[in-house]
């Protein structure tokens, strides 16, 4: 099939940047999206002129690093579907097919469709992660945790930092990743000794990296490819709470 | 020692608890005054409107009820503005393409402009009746029947209370998911009587213009 493919080009983070249109012949419906922009860059390629850049990594929907938002829709129009996930028969011969990079504040365009995560990086370092002092293996069943818990726990554990809750946004929100992170380690026993700390920490960091504030349209969990409930950021409320009220944390 | 509280007061998190904690309030007192609206329907003459607005005024603690209840409106809408303007910031450069993944309503995109009406029409009703106080609480029922007559302040109750229903539609579940309610059992329940008692409050608070306007054959 053939495609009209409306794409965002952007030299660097400096450079203005602008819609770019290309006929894109010979789509396979079979294609993965990403297929079909690695035949487009091909032509490019072919032609002398500067491929698309976009991420990518594993192509298997489990690594975060693909993403762009495909016709105003943040990894296109599947549910629970990563950008390396959608399929071209999706479209139809003759689509117009627009392509634009995450926009926020937080995640500066790098190139095209690539832009900066880095903004999770330190989210997470401030506190998404459970001290563990090393020695001899605890007994495996040593800390029940009950089924429902651990299900919860794994539901939240899905995220894979893709960003794009932050991207579906309507307020350019990082609320459901930090809530994933946060939600999955204070739903644990062994994520419970830190958990005051931790929430203070992630969200102050989140608040400093210019992500916006939820204001619970829910656009972020009918985006994720994980579909990371929404609950989780009530429980980041509820444990943003709970530390600033109840806890000795950051008087 | 007050760090945290600014940490708080400051934090996304935080503010957005005192939006929904003021709200959740306001919406205490909007059910305070419907309830006292309703003696406007108990009988023809007004009597028992005239007796209720006598019995409030007589209140000693009023003078500080207002004083709080402007405080929660205050706090609301500061917090409002100054999370609508983060937000904006939060994204400088727009999407060309629009589209969604279908969670956002008209409610929710809407709630600034929403509460932006609402006041508009807050500083219209208070025109009306708490800025002529002395005057309103001599003829409580008469003020009510005389402001009703005009059709243009009929219109712009009906469009300020319409608002407050669009606003009302989002904002209970919305204020219970950010005090972090939210629980399988009971979420649904919230959502569902959150917005059925958006829409009833504002029909009847738009009812009483509308009643009386009817009532009275305003046509001016």
């Amino acid at each position: 099939m053939k495609l009209n493919l409306r794409i965002w080009r952007q030299k660097d983070a400096a450079a203005e940047g602008a819609i770019e249109t290309f006929e894109l012949d010979g789509v396979s419906p079979d294609m993965s999206f990403l297929e079909m922009l690695d035949i487009l860059n091909e032509k490019l390629v072919g032609e002398g002129t500067d491929p698309v850049a976009f991420d990518h990594d594993c192509r298997e929907g489990v690594c975060g690093s693909c993403g762009a938002v495909v016709n105003g829709q943040v990894h296109g129009p599947d549910t629970e579907t990563t950008l390396c996930q959608l399929h071209m028969r999706r479209f139809r011969d003759g689509d117009t097919v627009q392509i634009e990079p995450w926009r926020s504040r937080a995640f500066p365009v790098i190139r095209d469709l690539v832009v900066d995560r880095t903004a999770f990086d330190r989210i997470q370092q401030a506190g998404g992660y459970v001290s563990v002092d090393t020695g001899s293996a605890p007994d495996a069943n040593i800390l029940p945790v009950p089924k429902p818990d651990a299900e919860r726990a794994f539901d939240y554990a899905e995220c894979i930092g893709c960003g794009g809750c932050v991207a579906a946004c309507p307020n350019g929100a990082a609320m459901l990743f930090t809530a994933a992170k946060v939600a999955h380690l204070a739903t644990l026993p062994q994520g419970k000794v830190e958990r005051d700390a931790r929430v203070l920490a992630m969200v102050t960091q989140m608040d400093e990296e210019g992500f916006g504030a939820c204001t619970n349209h829910y656009e972020c969990t009918a985006a994720c490819p994980k579909g990371v409930p929404i609950d989780a950021i009530a429980t980041m409320n509820r444990e943003y709470l709970r530390a600033t009220f109840l806890s000795k944390e950051g008087v | 020692m007050l760090r945290w509280i600014d940490r708080f007061a400051n934090s996304s998190i935080g503010r957005k608890a005192l939006m929904a904690v003021t709200g959740l309030l306001l919406i205490g007192f909007l059910l305070a005054h419907v309830a006292g609206n309703l003696t406007l329907y108990a009988d023809q003459d007004g009597s028992a409107f005239n007796a209720y607005v006598e019995s409030i005024s007589a209140l000693p603690i009023l003078p500080l009820a207002e004083a709080g209840l402007a405080l929660l409106f205050l706090v609301h809408i500061y917090l409002a503005v100054r999370t609508t303007l983060e937000n904006r910031k939060a994204r400088p450069v727009a999407y060309q393409a629009t589209g969604t993944h279908g969670q956002k309503t008209l409610a929710s995109t809407g709630m600034f402009v929403s509460g932006v009406v609402i006041l508009g029409f807050l500083i219209k009703h208070l025109l009306d009746f708490r800025l002529r106080k002395a005057e309103f609480d001599e003829a409580p029922h008469e003020s009510i029947v005389e402001a009703f007559q005009h059709m243009p302040t009929v219109a712009i109750y009906v469009v300020g209370c319409t608002a407050l229903g669009f606003h009302l539609f989002h904002a209970i579940q919305s204020a219970a998911q950010t005090l972090g309610f939210n629980h399988p059992k009971y979420t649904p329940a919230i959502l569902w009587f959150g917005r059925i008692f958006g829409i009833v409050l504002a029909l009847l608070f738009a009812s009483f213009p509308l009643v009386y306007m009817v009532k009275n054959g305003g046509t001016h």
